[in-house]
C-alpha cells in the first residue's frame, strides 16, 4: 500500500471525526522539529499562501485577552509539518488555498486576507459545511470540508504541541490552557502539588 | 542465513507481559533462551513527555505497524492502525499504565455462572482462581504493585497484601471519591505496578504525568523492559534479538516445532532453531504468526486443527465521561488512575445485560492538551468547533476530570484476526485483519455504565460533563464497534477440549507438543479488569509447570 495516501486519508478522516490520536500513520522520525529549529521561514508555503493560512488559523483560535494562533506561530508549525511528516497533505493545502480564494472572491470580491473577521468567518462556515459557493468543481477533488478539517486540526496541534515543532511560540498555547509543560521535564510533582497545596512552576516561569 | 546452525532450548517470540516473564523464568532456571522482538530495544533515555511525537503521531512505539479492519464479513475493509500496541522490547507493556488487578473467581467460570447466551461463545477457563492465586501474588511482588489490599470490599480473596503502599491521590481522584461515597459506593486507590517507594532496585514514581502511552523515563513503572529483561540478560543465557519480525514457525517431520524464521529490518531472513517455541505476540500478533505458518499438516495455520486460531477476539469496552470542577483538578500530574470502585462489577441480569466491570478515575483523555482538544470537543455541546468556542473550551483543560469503565465484552466466534488478502506491511507480510463488532450485551452494558458515570460526575460536583469521542475505541451508538483496543484477548483460547480450544490448561498447543502460547490470546473470556496482571500471573504459572516438567525430563 502507499503509506502517503493512507496518511492523508487518515489525518483528514481523523480530523473530521475528531479523533486523530493513534489512527495516523507516519514517517519514522520527527523531522519537522528539526526543520522548525533550523528556520522559521517558509519551506513549503508560498508568501501569499503563508498569509492566507495564517489568517485562517487566526479565526480558528482567535486572539482575545490572550494570544491566538497567529501569535503562537501556528502557520510556521503547519509549514514545517507539510515539509516533512504531513507532506501527504500538501495537495489538500494547494487545492484548498486556491479554493478559499475563489470562494472569497465570489462572495466578497476580495482575497481572503483582505476580508474583515466576520467575513472571514462566513467563508470558513461555508467551507466547514461543505457548501462553499465558488469552490472549484472537479480540480483535485478535495472537498472544502476536508481542507477545513485539516487546517483546524493542524492549528490546534500547532497551538498546543511542544514549541520545538515551530508553533506554540513562547509557550503561548500552553499559557492559554494552563498546561505547565512536560511533568518529567519539570522534575515531577510532589503529593502536595498533586492536590493543589503547593503551586507548580510552569516551564515558562509562572505558577499555575 | 548463517552457516552455523545454533539450537536453543527455547525460542520466545515477543517480550511483553507473557513473553517477558517466560524469558525471565526460563533463563533463571538454566535454559538457553533466544527472544525475538519485532521492534527496537529502546532505552529510558529515548522516552520523553512529547505528546505530538508519542501519542498523536505515534512515532515511538509502533511507527510502521499496519492493520486492517472490517465490521463484519460483508463490510468494507479499511487500512490503518487501530490497536495501541508497542513493538519495542518489552512490548505493549512498555507504555502501559500499570493497572494491576486480580480477576474475580467468577471471571474464570462465565459459562457455568451465566449459562449460554445467544450469539456469544461463552466458555469457562480450564483453571480456577485458586490455581492462579499464588502466581498473582508472585506477579504482584515481582512487579512491585502499590495498593491497599483492604481497600476493595469486592475483590477476590488474597493470602498476602501488596508489596508497596497505595499512591497518594490528586484533586481529581479526591473529588471522584467524594462523589462516589455520596452515592454509597466504596472507592479505593487503584492498584498500580508503579513504585510508591523505591523497590526492586527501581526508584519511586516522580508523578510527572506522561505515563499511560509513554515509556517511563526513570523506571518507576514496572514493565518487562524494566523488570524481566534485565534479570534475564544478567544470567547470560538470553540471546535478545530486537528488530526481528517472526514470519513462520516451521514444523519438523516428527510433528514438533523445529525453527522460527524471522526478517530483520532489511527484510533479510534468518532462522533460529529451538527445542521449544513460546509464542507471546499478543492476541493479534500471535494468531497472525500462526496463520502465516502453513504446512502440509496445517494448511489453515499452525496449531489450528480446531479452526479457532484468531477467533473469539475480545477487546473490552470503555464508556467514558469527562467533566469540569470548580478548582484545578491536577489531572496532568501522576498516574493514569488514582481511584477505582467495584460496586457495579458483579453480574446482574436484572440490569438488562450480564457481566460488568470496574469503574475508575482516569486521566487518559484529559492529561495533556492535544488529546484533550482533539477528542473532547466533538462530544462537548459547543455551537462551533472553532473560534471563540474552541478557545473557551481549551481553557477548561486545568479543571477537567475523567471517569471510565473497563468492561467485559462477550466473545463471539466471528470476531477474529486473520490475514488480509491484499494489504501488506513493511516486511511484505500480510497485515493482520481485524473483524469485530459488538454483542448487544456490550452495547446495553455500555449505555447503563455511561449513565452511572454521569451520576458519579454529578455527585462529584461537575460543573458540566460530556462524553468524549474516540472513533474506533469508544462506543457511541448502536452501529459502533471497537476497531481496536489496548486490551487484546481470546484468539487462542485455552481449554480442556482440543476441538473447542487452541491450547490446554498449561497453554501448550493441543496439536504441537513443543509449542506454547503465553499471552492474552489464551483468555477464554475477557474479565472486567485490565488484563496485564492476569497475563503475568498466568505466565508465572506456565513457566513453573515448564520448569518442573523439564526437571522430570518429560519435556
Amino acid at each position: 500500500m502507499s503509506s502517503d495516501v493512507s496518511r492523508r486519508e487518515l489525518i483528514v478522516g481523523g480530523a473530521v471525526s475528531g479523533g486523530a490520536l493513534w489512527l495516523v500513520l507516519t514517517l519514522p522520525r520527527p523531522l519537522a522539529a528539526r526543520a522548525a529549529q533550523a528556520s522559521s521561514r517558509p519551506l513549503v508555503l508560498g508568501a501569499d499562501e503563508w498569509k492566507t493560512v495564517e489568517a485562517i488559523t487566526g479565526r480558528i483560535i482567535p486572539v482575545d485577552h490572550e494570544p491566538g494562533a497567529v501569535e503562537a506561530g501556528c502557520v510556521n508549525f503547519i509549514d514545517k509539518a507539510l515539509a516533512h511528516e504531513d507532506a501527504a497533505l500538501r495537495p489538500v493545502y494547494r487545492a484548498g488555498l486556491a479554493g478559499v480564494e475563489a470562494v472569497s472572491r465570489k462572495r466578497f470580491a476580495e482575497p481572503f486576507v483582505k476580508l474583515g473577521a466576520e467575513q472571514q468567518d462566513e467563508v470558513l462556515v461555508a467551507l466547514e459545511s461543505g457548501h462553499a459557493d465558488g469552490w472549484p468543481a472537479g480540480g483535485d477533488g478535495i472537498p472544502p470540508e476536508q481542507f477545513f478539517a485539516a487546517v483546524r486540526a493542524h492549528t490546534i496541534i500547532g497551538f498546543l504541541a511542544d514549541p520545538k515543532y515551530g508553533g506554540n511560540r513562547d509557550y503561548a498555547g500552553w499559557r492559554v490552557v494552563g498546561y505547565p509543560g512536560g511533568g518529567h521535564h519539570l522534575g515531577g510533582y510532589s503529593p502536595a502539588q498533586m492536590t493543589g497545596k503547593e503551586k507548580i512552576t510552569a516551564v515558562w516561569g509562572k505558577e499555575v | 542465513m548463517g552457516a552455523k546452525r545454533e539450537e536453543f532450548d527455547v525460542c520466545v517470540i515477543g517480550t511483553g507481559a507473557g513473553g517477558g516473564v517466560m524469558i525471565q523464568e526460563l533463563a533463571a532456571a538454566g535454559f538457553r533462551v533466544v527472544a525475538l522482538q519485532r521492534g527496537p530495544f529502546l532505552q529510558p533515555a529515548q522516552f520523553d513527555d512529547d505528546e505530538l511525537r508519542t501519542v498523536i503521531r505515534d512515532q515511538v512505539f509502533s511507527p510502521d505497524q499496519v492493520e486492517t479492519y472490517r465490521y463484519d464479513e460483508g463490510s468494507p475493509t479499511e487500512t490503518g492502525r487501530f490497536n495501541l500496541t508497542a513493538s519495542c522490547v518489552g512490548g505493549t507493556m512498555t507504555h502501559w499504565a500499570g493497572w494491576s488487578w486480580r480477576f474475580r473467581p467468577d471471571d474464570f467460570r462465565v459459562l457455568s455462572s451465566e449459562g449460554p447466551v445467544a450469539g456469544a461463545s461463552l466458555a469457562d477457563w480450564p483453571i480456577t482462581y485458586d490455581e492462579l492465586e499464588p502466581f498473582y501474588e508472585r506477579a504482584e511482588w515481582e512487579f512491585g504493585v502499590s495498593g491497599d489490599a483492604a481497600g476493595n470490599p469486592f475483590a477476590a480473596p488474597r493470602k498476602r497484601g501488596y508489596p508497596n503502599p497505595a499512591h497518594p491521590g490528586r484533586t481529581a481522584s479526591a473529588r471522584v471519591a467524594l462523589g462516589a461515597r455520596q452515592l454509597g459506593y466504596h472507592p479505593f486507590p487503584t492498584p498500580m505496578a508503579i513504585n510508591s517507594r523505591p523497590y526492586g532496585g527501581r526508584p519511586e514514581c516522580a508523578y510527572g504525568g506522561a505515563c499511560q502511552q509513554y515509556g517511563c523515563q526513570i523506571g518507576a513503572k514496572a514493565t518487562t523492559l524494566s523488570v524481566s529483561i534485565p534479570k534475564a540478560l544478567a544470567t547470560r543465557r538470553l540471546d535478545l534479538r530486537p528488530n526481528a519480525m517472526a514470519r513462520e514457525i516451521t514444523l519438523g517431520k516428527d510433528g514438533r516445532a523445529r525453527s522460527v524464521r524471522y526478517l530483520d529490518d532489511r527484510r533479510t531472513e534468518h532462522e533460529v532453531f529451538a527445542r521449544h517455541v513460546v509464542v507471546a505476540g499478543n492476541a493479534i500478533g500471535t494468531p497472525h504468526l500462526l496463520l502465516m505458518s502453513r504446512s502440509g499438516s496445517f494448511p489453515h495455520g499452525l496449531a489450528n486443527a480446531s479452526g479457532l486460531v484468531g477467533r473469539n477476539l475480545t477487546f473490552h469496552h470503555f464508556p467514558a465521561v469527562n467533566f469540569t470542577i470548580d478548582e484545578p483538578a491536577l489531572s496532568f500530574t501522576a498516574l493514569e488512575s488514582h481511584l477505582a470502585l467495584d460496586d457495579l462489577h458483579a453480574s446482574d441480569a436484572k440490569r438488562g445485560f450480564i457481566r460488568g466491570g470496574v469503574v475508575a478515575e482516569i486521566n487518559m483523555l484529559v492529561k495533556q492538551p492535544l488529546t484533550f482538544a482533539l477528542v473532547n470537543l466533538p462530544g462537548y455541546p459547543a455551537k462551533r468547533a472553532w473560534g471563540r468556542e474552541l478557545k473557551d473550551f481549551l481553557r477548561k483543560f486545568p479543571r477537567a476530570v475523567g471517569v471510565a469503565g473497563i468492561l467485559e465484552d462477550l466473545p463471539m466466534e466471528e470476531n477474529r484476526v486473520d490475514l488480509d488478502p491484499s494489504v501488506t506491511d513493511r516486511h511484505g507480510l500480510p497485515a493482520p485483519r481485524i473483524t469485530h463488532r459488538q454483542h448487544a450485551n456490550d452495547l446495553a452494558m455500555n449505555r447503563w455504565f455511561t449513565e452511572r458515570l454521569l451520576g458519579i460526575a454529578r455527585a462529584a460536583g461537575a460543573l458540566e460533563s460530556w462524553i468524549p469521542r474516540v472513533p474506533g475505541l469508544l462506543l457511541t451508538d448502536e452501529r459502533s464497534a471497537a476497531k481496536g483496543s489496548a486490551h487484546f484477548h481470546g484468539t487462542c483460547r485455552m481449554g480442556d477440549d482440543a476441538k473447542r480450544s487452541v491450547v490446554d490448561r498449561w497453554c501448550r498447543s493441543h496439536d504441537v507438543e513443543n509449542l506454547w502460547i503465553v499471552d492474552g490470546s489464551v483468555f477464554p473470556t475477557a474479565g472486567g479488569y485490565n488484563p496485564t496482571l492476569t497475563i503475568l500471573a498466568n505466565a508465572y504459572r506456565v513457566a513453573d509447570h515448564f520448569v518442573r516438567e523439564a526437571k522430570r525430563q518429560s519435556l
